[in-house]
């Protein structure tokens, strides 16, 4: 890394970035990150899709900002590989979410805020503003598609991950994070320039054009906002994928039994 | 498509969105704050809180009584880490003078670090505060008139600053943590200690309570006397010690929201 000259050292956020370039350094195949030559305030990553998901075997690229006060204020992800959950060239937020009034820990770091993502790619977007709720089969569509995506600065992001190199382990502190947190997108008045640019890649997929009508609809009901449910993540990793799978299965025909008992035998 | 009615209109929104109103608006307050009040301030004489209140009876006279005991002030941002920046402001400037203090309090704060790695807390960040807060600490452990300089333009860079709030943060909420069971007793509400630390300990701007300088003074094994000047009845500023019966070895002003540092 040639930082050295271009950015004062001594500042501590430049020291915490540093470290964090170093500690992310290798790539893993969950996910690696890095700094651009150039700024140290902005980063690219890419993640794998999580297994057992609409996105498994997806690969999915993106942009860190890093605001100046970092790691007192949170990163800023943007993800630019189409991903069906996700709006793309959107700023999503580590965020408080409605249910918890949970914020961003200077303690929390890059690794934290890629976890929080990864984490949170399976879960409902609920219309929250920034979030995509594309079905499966267009998501695993897009998650085969992926593969072939390249960034213009980074190359082919397949290539990117590790085949081998075994995930860190989430440590007590990360479990808890990934519990309380939610993404949202940051609400910014460049609202329609990414809507743009949203609206082009779509129709450029020649995916379907009702994504479009959903984003026009979410930016229109801005006021309203929306309600961040807070769902409790499931971090799969993949020897309990099957017992969530079969736990959720088997409280969603819980409640849908609930529901349906109410509704006939009044 | 942005919404340009400012907050307080938008009443019949959601709660949610009042939240992000709410977030805007304190956002744009803490830019004016930042850009006309200092991290910490030069030490003022009294008589600047006396003219600060020239015009209102009842600050000015306890003002006169909180100067038969103090003759001045400094004062600091109100950003929500006033509490932790002026206490260490003022505890790290009382050490310059006091070798013996400051090496036992060196000594605890090099030990601190492995007290919160085994709390739990990520090795990896944590190391990173320490290591600035340690800096900082070594940078003011020389001659009295140099480490007060360099105190005084520490504190005012945002990144020392901040990064010294932090672990001050983190040691409070490690105490909280490592004594759940006797503060979990002033928690209101149905929260657990280790969630009033993730919600209100560690993250950066919350401001502080009762129970943030307990456990802070008692962590770091010294005393806090804050003075309360409000609008209740009465002339007396009074005095409140953390922990209780402790020496204190620094002194700070509350007004409600806020803390300065006092010197007699």
């Amino acid at each position: 890394m040639s930082f050295e000259g271009k950015y004062n050292a001594k500042s501590p956020a430049v020291k915490r970035l540093m470290r964090e370039a170093q500690e992310l350094h290798e790539a893993t195949e969950e996910y690696c990150a890095y700094p651009l030559e150039d700024n140290l305030f902005e980063w690219h990553f890419t993640v794998h899709g999580p297994p057992s998901t609409d996105f498994e075997g997806g690969i999915y690229h993106g942009r860190i900002l890093l605001p100046p006060e970092y790691p007192m204020k949170p990163p800023n992800i943007i993800l630019l590989t189409p991903n069906g959950r996700f709006e793309i060239n959107k700023k999503i937020c580590l965020s408080i979410s409605g249910h918890h009034p949970e914020t961003w820990q200077p303690s929390w770091s890059i690794r934290t805020a890629l976890l929080a993502l990864i984490a949170f790619m399976p879960t409902p977007g609920n219309g929250t503003i920034g979030s995509l709720d594309y079905s499966t089969e267009e998501r695993q569509q897009l998650a085969k598609r992926s593969l072939k995506w390249q960034c213009d600065s980074c190359g082919k992001i397949a290539e990117l991950l590790s085949k081998d190199a075994a995930k860190k382990p989430i440590t007590e502190e990360e479990q808890h994070m990934l519990d309380t947190i939610a993404l949202k997108a940051e609400e910014v008045s460049s609202t329609e320039n990414s809507f743009a640019s949203n609206t082009e890649n779509i129709t450029e997929n020649g995916l379907r054009q009702r994504g479009v009508q959903v984003l026009a609809a979410n930016n229109q009901t801005q006021e309203q906002l929306e309600v961040i449910v807070n769902p409790q993540v499931e971090t799969m990793s993949s020897s309990n994928d099957l017992f969530w799978t079969i736990l959720i299965a088997s409280l969603l025909s819980g409640i849908i039994l609930l529901v349906l008992r109410r509704l006939f035998l009044v | 498509m942005e919404d340009k009615r400012s907050p307080q209109w938008s009443s019949e929104n959601t709660d949610v969105n009042q939240d992000e109103l709410i977030l805007q608006q304190q956002r744009r307050i803490e830019r004016e704050i930042s850009e006309s009040i200092a991290l910490v301030g030069e030490k003022e004489s009294l008589i600047s809180l006396e003219l600060e209140y020239a015009k209102d009876e009842v600050y000015l006279a306890k003002t006169k009584v909180l100067g038969q005991k103090y003759s001045y002030i400094r004062r600091t941002r109100p950003d929500g880490n006033c509490f932790f920046r002026a206490f260490s402001y003022a505890y790290l400037e009382r050490l310059i003078d006091n070798k013996e203090e400051y090496e036992k309090f060196r000594e605890l704060a090099l030990k601190s670090k492995d007290n919160l790695v085994a709390l739990g807390f990520p090795q990896f960040t944590v190391e990173d505060f320490h290591d600035t807060f340690m800096e900082v600490i070594d940078k003011v452990g020389g001659d009295s008139e140099a480490s007060r300089l360099e105190l005084h333009k520490l504190f005012n860079e945002q990144g020392y600053s901040d990064y010294v709030v932090v672990y001050l943060r983190l040691i409070t909420s490690g105490q909280l943590q490592r004594e759940a069971d006797f503060y979990q007793h002033f928690i209101e509400g149905d929260r657990t200690i280790s969630e009033f630390c993730h919600q209100e300990v560690e993250p950066m701007y919350k401001e502080s309570d009762h129970i943030h300088i307990i456990a802070m003074s008692t962590a770091l094994g010294t005393g806090v006397r804050v003075r309360y000047m409000d609008r209740g009845a009465g002339t007396e500023v009074t005095a409140h010690d953390f922990p209780e019966g402790a020496l204190p070895t620094v002194h700070l002003l509350y007004r409600p929201g806020h803390y300065d540092i006092l010197y007699p």
